[in-house]
């Protein structure tokens, strides 16, 4: 019914925090180069030389699925707190919630393009890779950023009931890390111990990005996409099903 | 004329209820959850939840001019009812029947962004609090020429003082008229000197909007803006009508 204004709030807030991080110091923005990258040499350091996985084109493998990790952690362990972090703005009129964390997640999502051109774009063009499968990257970020929203939109809102949830998320993000295909391709997880890579959602929203600047396979591409697309969708209902039942609660307890 | 249209109250209130489950996460975290599972296993997992009633059954209208009071020790659903009425939250029981356009302000001390300046604040909150609105440009400046925030108004937000903070915020929300407005107890923030100025910018935007609803510990707030009252107790109504019966029903109730 506002969908429109909302939209323009969105994007409004979005610019606003944008401009109130980077006002007093530019420095912030090379951080979010510089935590990607500095995973990034390390893992390739030590996966590719001390415990020597033959992956061809190793680079550009680790930084397709590493950079959609570091936007869905980043953006969760951010937006996760985002609620009480506004609670006063929240309370005082009526806004939609949702708006306030779209912003946050956008703003994330920025940093997401930001580090891709300036980091894997450059190694993508020096592969002898295909272009034209690039066309599909922006279909393929979809799931990942609505994935995203709706996850950070449920725990943003069990955070304002649990004020410790971000403290174990951290710590339920770094068992997860070992659990996704990142560093590893999934070929090289043994039979018996699958079921724990498929029951781990977050794989699922990686796959369609590293999917395209990886497999260059169109029909691999459009199985995760589907996948990665329910996946997705699971998380949005999440997020409705826990706003609706708590909605009453989380403004008496903000 | 069509006599019957005017006197169609603007808002009908039917059997509301709104009500809560205690549950044992008030102010918990999760490891303390966990650890409370682990040592009391019996109390956590059979513990009967307790139901809280914020709103137990309140039914009223507003008419069309109505400047309707609330008053009500703390927690007897003030707050809670306003919440409904504004759509931020939804009863389990009961019907909220308007075609109104209702704005609703709980606090005036609002920023957006604390680090950007007092203008940029503005905007965004104009933004938030006026979504429909095309002008929003002419509603920014003349609120910060009515706050006389001065060259303030381009320093960070989080360096005002609460009392700057209101004046900003109340002269920006004011700025537009609308059905009905409801306003929670947001008159306690603003500095002593701006209150008589911003009185009576406010006193003229309650009297341009369609009804509203004046929630205030202040009595004498209460005497001067509204002309009927709604006395709240424990989540019921416990009188609705003339301003002077209700108080002294209110100071019996408190006594």
């Amino acid at each position: 019914m506002y969908f429109r204004e909302e939209l323009l709030q969105t994007r409004d807030l979005t610019v606003a925090s944008i401009k109130s991080r980077y006002r007093k110091t530019w420095a912030g923005f090379i951080w979010v180069l510089l935590n990607p990258l500095m995973m990034f040499g390390v893992q390739s350091l030590v996966f590719r030389k001390f415990l020597k996985l033959d992956i061809p084109d190793y680079f550009l493998f680790l930084l397709g699925g590493l950079l959609p990790w570091i936007f869905l952690t980043t953006t969760v362990q951010m937006g996760t707190p985002a609620f009480v972090g506004h609670s006063l703005l929240l309370r005082s009129f009526k806004i939609n919630p949702m708006v306030v964390l779209s912003a946050q997640v956008l703003d994330g999502f920025i940093n997401f393009v930001a580090s891709f051109i300036l980091i894997l774009l450059p190694l993508y063009l020096f592969s002898d890779r295909s272009m034209i499968s690039l066309v599909l990257l922006p279909i393929a970020i979809l799931p990942l950023l609505i994935g995203t929203l709706g996850m950070t939109i449920t725990l943003s809102i069990l955070n304002v009931f649990y004020r410790d949830l971000n403290f174990v998320m951290g710590f339920l993000f770094n068992l997860l890390f070992f659990l996704t295909p990142i560093f590893y391709p999934k070929q090289f997880v043994p039979p018996q111990y699958e079921w724990m890579i498929h029951l781990n959602p977050i794989n699922y929203l990686i796959d369609p990005f590293r999917s395209v600047v990886y497999d260059n396979s169109f029909e691999l591409f459009f199985f995760y996409f589907l996948k990665s697309l329910l996946v997705a969708f699971g998380f949005v209902l999440l997020a409705y099903f826990t706003w609706k039942r708590r909605r009453n609660e989380f403004y008496r307890i903000l | 004329m069509n006599s019957t249209e005017s006197s169609d109250p603007i808002l009908k209130v039917k059997n509301l209820k709104v009500f809560f489950e205690l549950e044992h996460y008030q102010n918990k975290g999760l490891r303390e959850i966990f650890i409370s599972s682990l040592s009391h296993p019996v109390q956590f997992f059979f513990k009967t939840k307790e139901l809280f009633y914020a709103l137990n059954d309140v039914s009223f209208e507003l008419q069309k001019g109505s400047r309707l009071g609330v008053l009500g020790v703390n927690g007897s659903g003030k707050t809670t009812l306003c919440r409904c009425l504004s759509g931020m939250m939804t009863p389990q029981f009961g019907e909220i029947d308007t075609k109104a356009e209702i704005r609703a302000i709980f606090d005036s001390g609002t920023g957006v962004m604390p680090e950007l300046t007092g203008r940029e604040n503005a905007y965004l909150l104009a933004r938030l609090f006026f979504p429909k609105s095309n002008d929003i440009e002419t509603i920014v400046n003349e609120a910060i020429e009515f706050s006389e925030l001065g060259h303030f108004i381009d320093v960070p937000f989080k360096k005002y003082s609460k009392g700057m903070q209101s004046r900003l915020m109340l002269s920006l929300i004011s700025s537009k008229t609308t059905d009905i407005l409801i306003l929670d107890e947001v008159f306690d923030g603003a500095d002593m000197f701006f209150k008589t100025k911003l009185a009576s910018r406010m006193m003229r935007f309650i009297e341009s909007a369609g009804a509203t609803i004046f929630v205030s510990h202040s009595i004498e707030q209460i005497r001067e803006v509204c002309n009927q009252l709604l006395v709240l107790n424990q989540g019921k109504v416990h009188f609705f009508g003339d301003i002077e019966e209700g108080i002294k029903n209110y100071i019996n109730l408190k006594s």
